[in-house]
């Protein structure tokens, strides 16, 4: 892959946040965020000083939400490129494995059960059962004689199925007034609720998940390829298995029970990706992350620019990616890729 | 470097595929495993290769336990060919060889630059250079497979196993992949065991054979040893022959073709004893 492709992947991330620093309902000029930065840091005089609210706008409400909409993206289109590799399927997105399902159960759980639970409790209570989801898929699939993927896929299939119910039943039961509202919002994703509390969870997770994902990328590669050659080529399929889904659903966990539902991000972002930097893992995870992180940056503007209320982000996702989807489809483009050696 | 299956006995259930059997395979040879569907050739392969394990005896490469090595460490002692393989993602062919590195790599490392010079050595040698940038699924089934044993030989092994690599192939590409083991196998000195269907091509490239019937070893030897018909009656069916050529070489083929072509020289000679 050319350098100038990177450099490209790099400029357009830092539009994305220039663009999301400039709109909204109180602009800041990229010459007036780097007034509040050096501010910040103490230099003075060189650009105009900040206005008192400028600046509060800038570090708490802007910036956290800059930082959670690319680092989700980022860490949920991972997710997405290891989900694809590891069930050797194009289709695979990142809540194959009913982690998204567990997340929503519990966010709806806590909401109904412990009205007036502080949003922590709420993103932790979504988090764990996101993990517990994903867990019974396991403890599901491992009881079978066969061990192959797509036992794995009809596992998550079965314990989403499982937890959607419980979602539905959760639903049914709360105070159409209050509690359904806040169910309905969490389910449909919102950066609104981005704090440096939040950043502060969420983004080590992601961070540390990605940097493993990416410096174990390379082998990806090989866990495309069919079982038994696989094993033959050198790999303990079990154990690299366990560490790719594992780390892979650590992310999306953090992510979904932090910011709710996000789609489309972890299956078409990957796609795209392929297409610009080819199908080698080891380049394809930076890309995607890249990518995922600009196009969720660019989504969540248009979310709460577009209209004087702020549009729930996974309907925004799926206008933009089930189209772009279709697209790459019917031009077959995304199985194709650059080559570069 | 030595093969040694003893007293095997392994299957995918209750009933066992393989039952009993006892194999040597010498250094540097290239071995045929024949039998017809279902005699246990690539459950024998499955072994090998520690894919299944095995419910009685015990199976040694270079004198070591495959059954107590690490996937990586067998994979620096054994590498495989499969009949084909299906790549979800339409990897370039470098790349698709470039994996073969992944048991001499460490668990974070990617293939370096000494990596794909000798990757496109392989290639050279295997005659598809021209291929490095290809897309691995938009090559023909003969391309395919032999990225697949440059695969195998780029992993550089002692032995390896090849699974009915000509299954898929044309009259001419299977002769050629055929060539290209007996000629790798002499010029780097290891071990192949192959299966095959085809007993000509076993007659033609293999210093050994082992004949499967039904989960048991019919014979096992040298070529020129073990192809006679009784062997190969006994092993693949009654309906064998081995004739010869005009030129003198030998073909097995089933005996009703035999008759067909006795019938034809018969008719031959009439009509020109007639003129």
């Amino acid at each position: 892959m050319q350098r100038h492709t990177w450099i490209l992947l790099i400029v357009l991330a830092l539009i994305s946040v220039m663009v999301a620093l400039n709109l909204g309902r109180y602009a800041i000029s990229i010459p007036e965020a780097c007034g509040i930065v050096l501010d910040s840091c103490g230099i003075k005089g060189i650009l105009p000083p900040p206005t008192e609210r400028s600046a509060i706008v800038f570090w708490n409400v802007r910036i956290p939400r800059i930082i959670m909409a690319f680092a989700v993206g980022c860490g949920i289109s991972i997710a997405g490129v290891v989900f694809q590799a590891i069930f050797r399927n194009p289709l695979a997105s990142p809540d194959i494995l009913g982690v998204s399902a567990g997340c929503a159960f519990g966010a709806a759980l806590s909401i109904v059960f412990f009205n007036g639970i502080a949003m922590a409790g709420i993103q932790g209570s979504a988090f764990f059962f996101g993990i517990l989801a994903v867990s019974l898929t396991y403890l599901l699939g491992s009881r079978s004689w066969d061990k192959s993927t797509a036992v794995l896929v009809i596992s998550g299939i079965v314990v989403s199925a499982l937890f959607q119910a419980g979602l539905s039943i959760l639903q049914y039961i709360s105070d159409p007034y209050d509690q359904l509202a806040k169910i309905m919002f969490w389910t449909m994703g919102s950066f609104q609720v981005s704090t440096w509390e939040k950043v502060q969870i969420t983004l080590p997770i992601i961070i540390i998940g990605s940097i493993i994902l990416g410096v174990f990328g390379w082998r990806l590669n090989i866990m495309t390829q069919d079982e038994k050659d696989i094993l033959s080529l050198g790999i303990d399929l079990k154990r690299w298995r366990m560490l790719y889904l594992g780390v892979g659903t650590l992310i999306v966990a953090a992510a979904v029970s932090t910011v709710g539902d996000i789609r489309w991000v972890g299956l078409i972002m990957p796609h795209i990706a392929r297409f610009i930097v080819g199908t080698e893992h080891k380049k394809l995870v930076p890309a995607a992350g890249l990518l995922g992180g600009s196009f969720l940056l660019f989504m969540d503007t248009f979310a709460r620019t577009a209209t004087t209320a702020e549009i729930p982000i996974s309907i925004i996702t799926s206008i933009f990616g089930a189209p772009f989807l279709a697209y790459l489809v019917l031009k077959r483009v995304g199985g194709a890729s650059k080559v570069d050696h | 470097m030595t093969i040694e299956i003893t007293n095997l006995t392994a299957g995918y259930g209750k009933e066992p595929v393989l039952k009993n059997i006892n194999i040597r395979i010498d250094q540097g040879k290239i071995c045929a495993l024949l039998g017809h569907n279902g005699s246990g050739k690539t459950t024998l392969i499955n072994c090998l290769n520690a894919l299944i394990k095995p419910s009685r005896g015990r199976v040694t490469v270079m004198g070591k336990d495959i059954s107590r090595l690490d996937r990586v460490h067998i994979a620096r002692l054994i590498s495989v060919v499969p009949q084909s393989s299906y790549s979800v993602f339409n990897f370039p062919v470098l790349d698709m060889i470039l994996m073969g590195s992944a048991s001499r790599l460490k668990a974070w490392a990617s293939p370096g630059r000494k990596e794909k010079q000798k990757a496109y050595r392989v290639m050279e040698e295997v005659g598809i250079s021209g291929l490095a940038t290809a897309r691995y699924n938009e090559l023909s089934g003969g391309q395919q497979q032999l990225v697949l044993l440059a695969r195998a030989l780029f992993q550089d092994t002692p032995l390896m196993l090849l699974d009915e690599p000509n299954s898929h192939l044309d009259f001419c590409n299977q002769h050629r992949i055929m060539q290209l083991m007996s000629e790798m196998v002499k010029i780097r000195g290891i071990t192949a065991i192959i299966t095959l269907h085809d007993p000509n091509l076993a007659l033609y490239y293999c210093d050994q054979i082992i004949m499967l019937k039904e989960g048991e070893v019919v014979d096992q030897g040298l070529t020129e040893q073990i192809m006679n018909e009784n062997n190969l009656r006994r092993a693949l069916g009654e309906n064998i022959s081995i004739d010869s050529t005009m030129v003198g070489l030998p073909v097995v083929v089933p005996r009703n073709l035999c008759d067909c072509f006795d019938e034809h020289l018969l008719k031959k000679e009439a009509a020109r004893n007639a003129m």
